[in-house]
Parts: structure tokens; C-alpha cells; sequence
């Protein structure tokens, strides 16, 4: 079930949000479930000489994005976003270990459409300091 | 590091002529890509939702986190991602779950691309971006899921 009364949300409302603690390890068993080995993952001393990333190796933009996921899912009361869901996503900064990401969903609007209740929202993912690194916006289904 | 993967999960399928081997004047839309089926099985369901800390611990359902990155797999696997380039971010639309043991084909193509003309410093670039449609259905041929990636490609493109 919805965590959300659709009648009584408003623009402004902030929903419901989800973290994930980002740390090599977490990106390590990641490669090893999606077979991206990419020297900029996991090469942990080879990066230390790569200014590209401040010295730092990066999550895979995947990981970047799991907080949102897991939150669409919380708030429509459901395992997989309900059908017409959509996200449109930028990425913007990479996200490195020891980051803490977390969704951020504000109400932008709201609508019934071929009679479903949908929330129109601007979406960010951002570190535990604040900092952008996903921008875009998501439309929500609520059953 | 040790790699684990195991590539037995996914095969692939398409035409030898890949991505990289295009200039950016023959990347036209509906350009196919191949694509690369999977079946996904509890197993790993449970590994990646203990990682994630998902909700989803070893339910019918398949998170659609890992629906996601094994078409990523996929694009490796197909060369979608060019040297230099950027990936600068995706349009997701959901369709129907994936549940365990489906068999799960991921088709990719050109979507679209264009040329956007930047001026910094005095100084005219311009930026070439390309969008790649990866969609995903079951053995059912039900949509998944879309998803529409972009990238700004590098600046030595042709």
C-alpha cells in the first residue's frame, strides 16, 4: 500500500526518502554482480595517481541512482515502480566511497491522468554534505 | 581485485558492425545495436539485495536495480560505450516487473543524436550527444522496461 494520501499531498511536500552508505567494498561486490571491472571502480591504488577523480575512485552510476529507485518503490507501496512510472535523470558529479547518498523528492504538481493518480516531483541525489550528484525529475504513480 | 563475475549469465546478439566503428554522421536513428539476453535467479536477487540493503529480500520480484545493470552489462558487451564518452543521464520508463526466472532480453539501438553549439571564452564548441534506447522485455515479449541513456561523446569524434 501507498505510503501517500494523493487527495491530501500539495506542491512543496517533500516524499519520503532513502540512503545508501557508498563504500569500496559495496563497489567491489557490485562489480562482481555486474561485471564492471573499470579501473575508475575498483583500481583503488592505480586512481591515488589520477587527478580525474581527486585521487578517489568512483561508484558506478548505477549505485548512484539505487537510492531514488528504492524510494519510488517505498512510496508506492510496491517492489517495482508501478507501470508508467518515469525518471529522468542527470548525473552530475561523481559519487565516491565513504559518500552517504540519499534521495530527495519534492511535489511539484500533481495530476489524474487515463485514471491514474500521478505526482510530478524534482528529484536530486545527494552526498551527505549536501552536494548535487543526480539531478532531474521523476513522475510518480500512486496506486 | 579477484573477479567474480560470471559471465555465463548473459549472451549477446547483433550485428559485427559495432557502435565505435561508426562516425557520428552514420550513428542514425534505429541504428541496431544488438542487444543480449539473461535470466536472473534467486541467488542473485539475495546478493544484490543484501548489498543494496533492498527491500526486496528474495521475492518474486527482480529489483529493477539489477534490471539496470545487467543491461549495462550488456551495453559493455555490445561496445555501446565509446571511448571519451560521457554518460550524462537516462530517462526511465516502467513497464511490468521482472520476476525471477524470467528470461529477459535487452535490445539496444540509436535513438537519436544532435550537435548543440557551445560558446565559452570566445571560443565556439561544439557538442556532440548521442542517445542510445535500451528496452528490456520478458519471455513474454511484455515491456520491462525503457531506458533511454545519453552521452556527450568526445570532443575528436568524426
Amino acid at each position: 500500500m501507498s505510503a501517500i494520501d494523493f487527495a491530501s499531498i500539495k506542491a512543496g511536500d517533500v516524499l519520503p526518502s532513502k540512503s545508501l552508505a557508498v563504500s569500496q567494498q559495496l563497489i567491489n561486490e557490485y562489480a562482481d554482480i555486474c561485471g564492471d571491472y573499470n579501473s575508475i571502480h575498483v583500481d583503488v591504488e592505480g586512481m591515488k595517481n589520477n587527478p580525474m577523480f581527486g585521487g578517489s575512485t568512483i561508484a558506478h552510476g548505477t549505485i548512484n541512482v539505487e537510492p531514488v529507485i528504492q524510494a519510488l518503490c517505498a512510496i508506492e507501496g510496491v517492489l517495482w515502480p508501478v507501470e508508467g512510472t518515469k525518471v529522468d535523470l542527470q548525473f552530475r558529479a561523481p559519487v565516491k566511497p565513504g559518500f552517504v547518498i540519499a534521495s530527495n523528492l519534492v511535489v511539484k504538481d500533481k495530476k489524474t491522468e487515463g485514471g491514474k493518480n500521478i505526482l510530478i516531483c524534482d528529484m536530486k541525489i545527494q552526498n551527505q554534505q549536501g552536494g548535487d550528484c543526480v539531478m532531474g525529475s521523476a513522475e510518480i504513480v500512486i496506486p | 581485485m579477484e573477479k567474480k563475475f560470471n559471465t555465463s549469465l548473459v549472451t549477446n546478439f547483433g550485428p559485427d558492425k559495432l557502435l565505435p566503428d561508426l562516425k557520428f554522421a552514420e550513428m542514425e536513428p534505429g541504428w541496431d545495436c544488438g542487444g543480449g539476453t539473461y535470466k536472473i535467479t534467486k541467488e542473485e536477487v539475495d546478493k544484490f539485495a543484501k548489498l543494496m540493503g533492498d527491500a526486496n529480500k528474495g521475492e518474486v520480484t527482480v529489483p529493477i536495480g539489477m534490471i539496470y545493470i545487467f543491461g549495462l552489462r550488456i551495453c559493455w558487451d555490445r561496445k555501446v560505450f565509446i571511448d571519451g564518452a560521457v554518460r550524462a543521464g537516462d530517462k526511465i520508463v516502467f513497464h511490468k516487473p521482472a520476476k525471477i526466472g524470467d528470461t529477459i532480453t535487452t535490445k539496444l539501438s540509436v535513438a537519436d543524436k544532435k550537435e548543440v553549439k557551445k560558446e565559452k571564452d570566445g571560443k565556439v564548441r561544439i557538442n556532440k550527444f548521442l542517445y542510445v534506447d535500451m528496452n528490456a522485455t520478458n519471455q513474454n515479449n511484455e515491456k520491462i522496461v525503457d531506458i533511454q541513456m545519453s552521452f556527450l561523446l568526445p570532443a575528436t569524434m568524426q
